[in-house]
């Protein structure tokens, strides 16, 4: 017997034991009882009638550098990434989304540079995205990109390139993500290239360094 | 009073006497103890490496969760009970009316009673963590070690303060009242403290501030001031009132239907009344500050705000929808009882209004109920063209579900203004005018509630959180804040042209009290559960990583089995308490030759005043 039909049963069993109570025993306190028994019993069987979601820690999983011999290879890779352990489509879509919060990331690969996305996915306050569809002075309550090389999601260097390629390949375009700047472990010094702000219709602005001040470009 | 007291035995000295003093000695000394055993050298180091330990058949998280829910409960309603004990102390004291006074003692004594208890879980809880999860135990004390002597010290002057506030009532009546009442104010500053300093620990564990240098008071207050901090610090003020509220109501409400004579039936009718009328009005502020909650987690981190509302938590916003649901429609229902039954004459005249009512919050209810995703198979998906319905699916968004709980929270209040003009006439002059205008007011603030809420479905999210969700609870607010003093002064000059009594509501009055209590218990389990499982698999976000067997969040239902477990123990409990600080009165409230008079004569006719008697009314008394 799984764990929800076993629950049921012992809701069922509660409840029809607050019927019982109630049909049968006169003393008002015990029938107060059975009338919360039966209360709780009800929530509990509610309850297991929705869709059953436990919340699993992720599995730790090692890059195996020894595997990666194509750039579809590392797109493999990056494609389970962003659906687990970097927890991508949480918040982002790939397609339309009217209710969304965060941009979709369809042909995200073909409209912004590997350096950007490397730069937005490690110092996403570089340049400081506050609604991706706002256009003007900044808002009070923006949306904010997490630090995805950082706690609680820490992609390593090479995870984040793998992501960068699944990205590039999903939006049709070659993969420019090298097998050198995968298998450097030292810490990346990339810089990012201007950028055209009208390809992609997002409004930038430029964190002043050492304060919380934000200039408008 | 306090020889009365002091003849007690059994049991309820045990509470009242030594045996608290004992227990609050015991976790003092636990307190300042425990760091020293947790930091001294030399063989402790070896027990440092151990990061868990576990407890066979139970588990360890799931003994945590049992302890820790029992004193969560505990403390919600002693740190509530205070607040409204006092207010009720101050009205008897501005009104000379005695039966207030006689109530406030009655709700303190509910307090003192379950004080011991809760210190009493409090104590095993800290056992229980220190033992259980060590590692974590070691780094929360590294960081709040400040805050924790803090804790102690605020512990000792509350249960202080408690002492002279209980057993002085009768000692400090007359000219001594005025200093009743600032013990009163100082217990309730106290309890004010005791709540937000182990809220710094708990929230601190959801959105983390980290400070590497600086000595231990500035790590403990960069700590302790985290993003959630005050957002849980007012949504737990306002849900520990609520909580003493429907509890104290629940209390009369089985009292209610024990009572073995009329004058006891009296009493605890208007006890249970008073009681869901704090509850009631606790509840109207609670989604606010929910709101704003929820708008500060997911300032911290969208992440753990989409976990929450849009992630494997989602359907636990269904549950939350309906428990609150169900409490709207029982703290609703008990007023209409009341219409009906306390002020014979007027039923047949709120009939329309009231099946109103009632049709306006069942379609609420199935709105807010209404989730986003359906559950339906590949073919049913298919055929409706995905996982939304296209037409339920519109009301699965939370634009819908904002309107529908103002408008809920709007009918609530118009509830309450109908029970308290019930069986009375306006004479003011501009009475007409004045019932025109609140009318009008009233069919405006409903209009424009589902106007913008409508609106909402066109607009981007930020703009409708931040702009339209704030209006429809601004418009809510406004209408509360001029329909209360309104209607007082409308009442003020009023004739009653039907007289309230008491002692005559039915059966049902009281299991609806009871139903409330248990709701918000149930409640207060769930919304624990999901800060909690927010988390996720970190004990410290993003700082302190859950690595124990337990570093999951089981699944609503096994979650949902486990609340009514404690639901239950709890009410078990307070029963048990409750049952103990009352033998005394059931001994001294029976004769040989029958039931005495109660100490508590509620005149027919009379209505409290905070059901708004009217004036005239209390000059027929006096």
């Amino acid at each position: 017997m799984s764990e929800v039909a076993l629950l049921q049963l012992i809701g069922l069993i509660v409840v029809g034991l607050g019927v019982l109570i109630l049909l049968f025993l006169k003393s008002m306190f015990i029938r107060v009882v059975g009338f919360v028994v039966i209360v709780l019993g009800t929530f509990s069987l509610i309850a297991l009638g929705v869709p059953q979601m436990a919340s699993l820690p992720p599995a730790v999983e090692t890059f195996d550098l020894a595997k990666v011999k194509t750039p579809d290879d590392l797109a493999a890779i990056g494609q389970k990434i962003f659906f687990s352990k970097g927890q991508c489509a949480l918040c982002h879509s790939i397609g339309p989304s009217a209710s969304a919060r965060c941009p979709d990331l369809k042909g995200i690969g073909a409209k912004l540079t590997k350096e950007f996305i490397y730069e937005s996915l490690t110092q996403p306050q570089a340049y400081i995205y506050l609604d991706f569809r706002h256009e003007g002075v900044p808002k009070e309550y923006p949306a904010r990109m997490p630090y995805i090389s950082r706690n609680p999601i820490a992609l390593t260097k090479q995870e984040i390139y793998s992501v960068i390629s699944f990205l590039q390949k999903m939006s049709g375009e070659p993969i420019s993500v090298k097998m050198e700047e995968v298998l450097d472990q030292k810490p990346d010094n990339l810089k990012v290239a201007s950028v055209n702000i009208s390809s992609h219709g997002l409004a930038h602005q430029k964190a002043v360094p050492g304060s919380d001040l934000i200039v408008h470009e | 009073m306090n020889r009365q007291i002091q003849q007690e035995n059994g049991w309820s000295a045990f509470f009242h006497g030594k045996g608290r003093s004992i227990l609050q000695w015991a976790v003092f000394i636990a307190f300042l103890v425990f760091p020293y055993f947790a930091f001294a050298g030399g063989a402790a180091t070896e027990a440092m490496s151990v990061e868990y330990r576990d407890i066979p058949g139970i588990g360890s998280r799931n003994l945590i969760w049992v302890i820790a829910q029992q004193h969560l409960l505990l403390a919600g309603f002693v740190l509530g009970v205070p607040i409204f004990a006092w207010v009720c102390e101050i009205v008897g004291w501005k009104t000379k009316e005695p039966r207030y006074d006689k109530l406030a003692k009655e709700f303190t004594k509910l307090l003192t009673s379950a004080y011991a208890t809760t210190a009493l879980f409090g104590g095993i809880l800290l056992f229980m963590l220190v033992g259980l999860y060590p590692k974590l135990m070691a780094y929360l004390s590294d960081v709040f070690f400040p805050s924790f002597v803090v804790y102690c010290v605020l512990f000792l002057l509350e249960t202080a303060t408690l002492y002279l506030y209980w057993y002085g009532w009768d000692a400090m009546q007359g000219n001594k009242k005025t200093f009743h009442l600032f013990l009163g104010l100082l217990l309730n500053v106290f309890a004010f403290f005791i709540m937000i300093v182990p809220n710094s620990w708990a929230t601190f564990q959801a959105s983390p501030v980290v400070v590497a240098e600086g000595t231990a008071i500035q790590r403990a207050w960069a700590a302790t001031w985290n993003p959630t901090w005050w957002p849980i610090n007012v949504h737990r003020l306002i849900a520990n009132v609520v909580l003493g509220g429907f509890i104290c109501g629940a209390y009369a409400g089985v009292r209610y239907l024990l009572a073995p004579s009329q004058e006891e039936r009296e009493h605890y009718d208007w006890m249970g009344y008073v009681g869901n009328f704090i509850g009631v009005f606790g509840m109207l502020a609670l989604p606010f500050a929910g709101y704003w909650l929820m708008r500060e987690i997911y300032q911290y981190n969208q992440q753990m705000g989409i976990t929450l509302m849009g992630g494997f938590l989602a359907w636990l916003f269904i549950l939350q929808a309906m428990l609150i649901g169900v409490l709207f429609l029982g703290a609703n229902y008990y007023f209409w009882l009341g219409i009906n039954y306390r002020i014979p004459g007027v039923e047949q005249s709120y009939k329309k209004p009231i099946m109103t009512m009632l049709v306006v919050l069942l379609l609420a209810l199935a709105v807010w109920m209404t989730p986003h995703s359906l559950v339906a198979s590949l073919e049913e998906a298919r055929k409706m063209g995905g996982a939304h319905h296209p037409l339920l699916g519109v009301f699965g968004v939370m634009s819908a579900k904002m309107t529908v709980a103002n408008l809920m929270i709007l009918v609530t209040f118009m509830s309450f203004i109908m029970y308290w003009r019930a069986g009375k006439q306006e004479t003011a002059t501009w009475a007409k005018v004045a019932k025109v205008l609140m009318g009008s007011a009233l069919v405006l603030a409903g209009v424009a509630i589902i106007a913008l809420g409508v609106y909402g479905y066109f607009v981007p999210a930020l703009y409708r959180i931040n702009v339209l969700s704030v209006s429809q609870v601004l418009i809510v607010v406004f209408i509360l804040v001029t329909f209360t003093p309104l209607t007082a002064v409308l009442l003020k000059s009023a004739k009653t042209t039907h007289e309230m009594v008491w002692g005559k509501m039915p059966i049902r009055a009281g299991y609806s009290l009871v139903l409330n209590a248990v709701m918000v218990i149930l409640l207060m389990s769930l919304m624990g559960y999901a800060r909690s499982s927010s988390r996720v698999h970190w004990h410290i976000y993003g700082v302190m990583r859950d690595t124990s067997d337990y570093a999951y969040s089981p699944a609503l239902g096994y979650a949902a089995a486990f609340m009514s477990l404690n639901t239950f123990l709890f009410c078990l409990l307070v029963s048990f308490i409750f049952y103990v600080a009352t033998m005394g009165d059931k001994g001294k409230g029976h004769t040989k030759e029958g039931p005495r008079e109660s100490s508590v004569k509620i005149p027919v006719g009379v209505e409290p005043a905070m059901a708004g008697g009217s004036a005239s009314a209390s000059e027929r008394i006096h």
